[in-house]
């Protein structure tokens, strides 16, 4: 690959990233200092212990959070200097989240939780409009994830494994640039977190971009790329490099 | 379209928001409630101080003044003017089964009283009073002998052809004895009789009413100056009894003939005297009322009456020095501490319980900030997937107008329920627990009142609709602040 080439595949690029919490008087670095580039089609696994700012880093990339220092560019743009609706449309529309604890909305049943974030950017007549699509598209994402005899079942009817792939669903039914998942095997067991992780490379190589959050080294397997953060920084020999 | 979807969820799955709606339903209900009832009492005292007053009066003081067929005349002509009677007023006593009794003797002409304030409707007792007390003396089924039959039957012909309400217009007494002269009928207030009981359906009996009874009414004249002549005393029988509607009028007033009344009070026309020689001068002295009162037609306007009359006034006066003062008055001039009284009232009531809503706000805002708490980390997870601020916002606020919707629309329809029903309620509470909330004894209307105003519901309920979007308001906002990571980490 040429250097050109590389870097119109760069997907998310985070510049000198440093989050900071002030308790009390005392102020605690939770990210200090973060370059790292996502490039289209990746799946980058950050690996950490526990409290090593793996979420914080993430959030940052989905522009869930905002840093104290730094840039995340996506598409020339650094997301932080968006303001809050741009930013809100960003997480909408190029990013898709999944958590370890799946959340999802336990009033809707699976359906409405996967189209939720196709609604949110629609009014009620623009929704009439883009129902027609929209629904089926979803029925599609259940169906590859094998969910099609549980569409109006509420959350709590689910197992966790079914939870998770709802929430993955919901993740990408908008089509995301990159999928940033946190964690999404740490609360299932090692069968259904392999289920799970068969999905997500199912995506990967339909070409969806993955950035997934673990600290279980034999996850962090299943990437095509690992990095690892300790204390908010990366290590260093791993960085830019593969 | 998610703001939509949530709303109607969360609408279905809450206990919380139940009970928010029901408190704006019960608020709503309450004030719809006492205005009504309060627009009612008002609304029943204001009918029946225009059937006492007309709508404007013509008055001078007691001793009164000459001419007024020609100011009749005058008023009459008058456009705006549909109807116009002369009266007159004056204190007296009258003995009633040896009670004496304080009253206002007031001189009128019946039918054309009639046609100014609809007096015949006052009238209280009927015909039908009459078939009902022989009915409940003499039950048909208990007539014994055949003389008993007939005297029922003469007695039931004799009160079918009778119109108590005709012989009241006329004062003329229902029983005229055999060889007595006729007496002059008088019409008296039904609370003046002191035998006079309204029973806890509000009616009075016939059995205990004065209908027939003799008494004798005093009257004293006055000179110009306000120094009392001889007093003038006649007997009478009470032709008939009148309620008005308004107690203190009930309970001091009579109506007698107005030539009978201006005799009396020698308001007549008369020979006048030298008042030094006594010496007649040969010159005629005009007859005196001290009151007119008119109705304009349909659709005039209080003020522009008011205005009417008193041009027509102000020339009548203006072309005849010497008049005492003439004073035009509309009925809402003439009963204002009444009106104002009841009209603060329901104010005070009103502001009261809008005070109440307050707290009913204060409510929603404490069960919303709940369900904002209960639902953070599902913020957090809107947030995530990219719903902004505002929208958070106006979920909890549309979850909030919806609440408002259903409750004012719940209260609604209790109130319109509760206010249509309300004499029924009323007759259920008495008859099962034998508790009366609107004594009839007491409160002299014989059914609650009640009056659905459109345009003061109408602003009740979209009052009660904004309070509880006021009361979703500060954890709506609260709701669009949270933090979403904050709150994705909130368990
Ligand atoms: N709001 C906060 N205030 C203070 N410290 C925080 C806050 N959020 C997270 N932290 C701290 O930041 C560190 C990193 O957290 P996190 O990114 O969740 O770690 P990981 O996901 O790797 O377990 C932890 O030590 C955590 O206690
Ligand atoms: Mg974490």
């Amino acid at each position: 690959m040429t250097d050109t080439a590389t870097q119109q595949d760069t997907l998310l690029q985070a510049t000198g990233l440093r989050k900071m919490y002030r308790m009390g008087g005392q102020s605690l670095e939770v990210i200090r200092g973060v370059d790292l580039s996502v490039t289209r089609g990746q799946w980058l696994a950050i690996l950490g212990a526990s409290g090593s700012g793996k979420s914080t880093l993430l959030h940052l990339l989905g522009g869930l959070d905002r840093p104290s220092q730094g840039s995340v560019v996506f598409d020339k743009q650094n997301i932080f200097a968006m303001r809050g609706p741009r930013l809100d449309r960003y997480r909408n529309r190029h990013v898709g989240f999944v958590f370890q604890f799946y959340h999802l909305l336990p009033e809707l049943n699976v359906i409405e939780n996967v189209l939720l974030a196709a609604m949110i950017s629609r009014s009620v007549p623009a929704w009439a409009g883009a129902r027609s699509q929209q629904r089926p598209r979803a029925l599609k994402l259940l169906d590859r994830l094998g969910l099609s005899h549980r569409l109006n079942h509420r959350p709590a009817k689910l197992s966790g494994g079914e939870r998770q792939r709802v929430a993955i669903a919901r993740a990408l039914i908008n089509q995301p640039d990159v999928l940033l998942a946190d964690e999404p095997t740490g609360n299932l067991d090692a069968q259904t977190g392999d289920q799970i992780l068969e999905v997500l490379q199912e995506f990967h190589q339909a070409g969806q971009t993955i950035v997934m959050v673990t600290h279980d080294h034999r996850i962090a397997q299943a990437a095509d790329r690992v990095i690892t953060l300790r204390d908010g920084k990366l290590d260093p020999e791993q960085s830019e490099a593969s | 379209m998610y703001k939509l979807l949530l709303i109607l969820k969360y609408l279905r799955r809450k206990l919380a928001p139940l009970f928010a709606a029901s408190a704006v339903a019960l608020c709503t209900a309450m004030v719809i409630i006492v205005i009504s009832v309060m627009g009612g009492f008002l609304q029943m005292m204001r009918e029946s101080a225009q059937r006492l007053t007309g709508q404007v009066t013509v008055s001078s003081d007691l001793w009164g003044f000459p001419h007024y067929e020609d100011l009749l005349d005058e008023l009459k002509k008058v456009p705006q003017i549909d109807a116009a009677t002369a009266l007159i007023r004056a204190y007296g006593l009258i003995n009633l089964y040896n009670n004496v009794i304080t009253i206002e003797a007031v001189g009128i002409h019946p039918d054309s009283l009639n046609t100014v304030t609809g007096y015949r409707e006052t009238l209280y007792w009927t015909s039908q009073h009459l078939l009902d007390d022989i009915e409940q003396s003499m039950p048909p089924a208990e007539l014994r002998n055949q003389r008993e039959q007939a005297l029922y039957e003469s007695r039931r012909q004799r009160f079918e052809q009778i119109d108590l309400r005709d012989l009241g217009m006329t004062f003329t007494p229902p029983v005229t004895r055999p060889n007595q002269q006729p007496q002059p009928g008088i019409v008296l207030g039904i609370e003046v009789n002191p035998y006079n009981r309204r029973g806890h359906d509000g009616q009075y009996d016939i059995a205990t009413s004065s209908i027939n009874s003799e008494l004798t009414l005093t009257l004293i004249p006055m000179t110009q100056r306000g120094t009392v002549m001889e007093p003038s005393v006649r007997r009478m029988v009470v032709a008939n009894e009148f309620k008005s509607g308004l107690y203190e009028i009930d309970a001091n007033r009579v109506y007698a003939p107005f030539d009978l009344v201006q005799q009396m009070l020698r308001m007549d026309e008369a020979t006048q005297v030298n008042p030094e020689t006594g010496e007649p001068t040969g010159q005629m002295e005009p007859a005196r009322t001290s009151e007119i009162m008119l109705r304009g037609k349909p659709g005039v306007p209080l003020d522009e009456l008011r205005q009417a009359v008193s041009d027509t006034v102000d020339a009548f006066t203006a072309a005849r020095p010497g008049l005492p003062y003439l004073r035009v008055q509309t009925w809402r001039d003439r009963h204002a501490t009444l009106l104002g009284a009841v009209e603060k009232e329901k104010m005070l009531l009103t502001f009261l319980f809008a005070v109440i809503s307050v707290v009913a706000i204060a409510m929603i805002g404490v069960i919303f900030y709940m369900i904002v708490l209960e639902k953070t980390r599902d913020i957090g997870v809107l947030r995530a997937v990219g719903a902004s601020r505002g929208g958070v916002m106006s979920i909890f606020l549309g979850y909030g107008l919806a609440v408002g919707c259903i409750g004012a629309g719940v209260g609604l329809a209790l109130a319109a329920s509760v206010v249509y029903n309300i004499n029924k309620i009323q007759d259920f509470l008495t008859q099962r627990f034998n508790f009366t909330m609107w004594d009839p004894t007491i409160y002299y209307f014989d059914k609650v009142p009640s009056q659905f105003d459109t345009t003061e519901v109408t602003v009740i309920v979209v009052v009660a609709i904004l309070s509880s979007v006021l009361g979703a308001l500060l954890p709506a906002y609260l709701a669009g602040r949270l933090n979403p990571v904050e709150s994705l980490r909130y368990e």
